[in-house]
């Protein structure tokens, strides 16, 4: 197929936009637009042209599978995050992290209400889902900072907290290490977490977050014991 | 942090850096269209929603080739779904369409029913095509419309409008010759 013919090319070029033009002759065109810009461009021209009487149906709610199917596939982290949260699994069954270390932990960790920006570039920001993947809770840091790092927090999803329970952020370090605990938090829009010096590099580094419920005082454990209710990977924004 | 006022051409360049939340509100606001444009082609939703998966997957694999300077964000996003709704819809088994859904949208393109070509106009969009498409004959402009919101091939426009198969070829042809130029005098004026 060579037309040299601009009313031709053009003609072509539409028929294929259209979906007129089908089979083993749009298949070939297809391979002629790989070699040649000039016919995309025309491509391009009549898809401008026509695009707009796509507009002219009712939009259409997608079902929730769709993006959660979306998003499963462009996730890069996405195999390692189930990884990371088989891990989870199989860290909440063991319990020899001593419950000492774990209180020694907390008394690390203090919610602080003043408000804190972040710098907007250059931030972590995990977008903690629940099981229908609806965001839930945001978790974002600036990395690299002077003194202890401190996580901001949102709660979206405004989800009660049964009493007698507490809900503890746990940091996935990935490479199947066990998960350490940020602390408990509470259900309030904002709030924020100070991290240990110690475990900024680490956090920085962290495949992900996870959010469980615990007993009333947290995990006696150290690791998770009770339900994920949710998680997310890290982003770099 | 993401703003609503952020135009599609912002969060395409945001997509193209692997900004993830950039490409979650992409999907919040095109989708619904999107896929409202694979439901016209394969009239099946289960059918539709695996092509809006597929497209979206492809909008982020290769969103770092789009250049605004080419096309729109929408053009370009609508470009992807349509070809993949029309390979599904070419595909043997999917061939049969409902007899009783095509006479229902053949009578939305008649002559002086208000249809699609009035919905274009309401919606403030395009008027140039409106315009445009208002200048052929009411089969020229049934034709097209039936191909491109429809995903008809000539032969099955033949077997809806119930005309020879080289006469729909000769209205297409005519009629997208015909809007080219009214297109391309308007916005050489």
């Amino acid at each position: 197929m060579r037309i040299t013919d601009p009313r031709g090319r053009s003609l072509l070029a539409a028929e294929y936009v259209l979906g007129t033009m089908t089979g083993r002759t749009r298949a070939r065109f297809e391979l002629w637009l790989r070699s040649d810009p000039g016919l995309r461009k025309e491509v391009a021209a009549w898809q401008g042209r026509l695009e707009p009487l796509s507009g002219t149906a009712a939009e259409l709610k997608p079902s929730d599978r769709v993006w959660r199917g979306i998003a499963a596939r462009i996730s890069a982290g996405s195999a390692a995050r189930e990884s990371w949260l088989g891990s989870l699994a199989f860290w909440r069954g063991s319990s020899f992290v001593s419950a000492v270390a774990a209180a020694l932990m907390f008394g690390y960790i203090a919610l602080t209400p003043k408000d804190h920006a972040l710098t907007p570039d250059n931030a972590m920001v995990v977008v903690m889902a629940d099981d229908q993947s609806k965001p839930a809770m945001t978790v974002a840091w600036t990395p690299q900072q002077q003194g202890k790092p401190r996580l901001r927090i949102r709660v979206i999803g405004h989800k009660q907290m049964e009493p007698g329970t507490s809900w503890e952020l746990w940091m996935l370090p990935g490479e199947n290490q066990p998960p350490k605990s940020l602390g408990l938090i509470t259900t309030h829009d904002t709030q924020y977490v100070e991290v240990p010096p110690e475990m900024k590099a680490k956090l920085d580094q962290a495949a992900g977050l996870a959010m469980s419920v615990e007993p009333e005082r947290g995990s006696p454990t150290g690791l998770p014991t009770g339900p994920v209710l949710y998680s997310g990977n890290r982003l770099e924004i | 942090m993401m703003d609503s006022a952020d135009s599609l051409d912002d969060l395409m360049a945001r997509c193209a850096l692997r900004d993830q939340r950039a490409f979650a509100e992409l999907y919040r606001r095109s989708s619904g269209r999107l896929l409202a444009v694979a439901m016209r082609i394969v009239r099946r939703r289960d059918g539709a929603e695996d092509i809006l998966q597929e497209s979206f997957v492809n909008i982020w694999n290769h969103v770092t080739e789009y250049s605004r300077a080419k096309s729109a964000p929408m053009t370009w996003m609508t470009a992807i779904v349509r070809n993949r709704a029309l390979d599904w819809a070419r595909r043997p088994k999917h061939e049969t369409s409902d007899e009783d859904v095509m006479d229902g949208l053949i009578e939305n393109w008649e002559d002086d029913t208000p249809g699609p070509a009035q919905r274009l106009q309401q919606a403030g969009e395009a008027g140039q095509l409106t315009d445009c498409l208002r200048e052929l004959s009411g089969q020229q402009r049934q034709s097209i419309a039936l191909a491109y919101m429809h995903g008809l091939s000539h032969s099955e426009l033949a077997d809806h409008l119930g005309e020879p198969l080289g006469t729909i070829k000769t209205w297409i042809r005519r009629g997208l010759e015909k809007l080219r130029g009214c297109l391309e005098a308007r916005n050489a004026a």
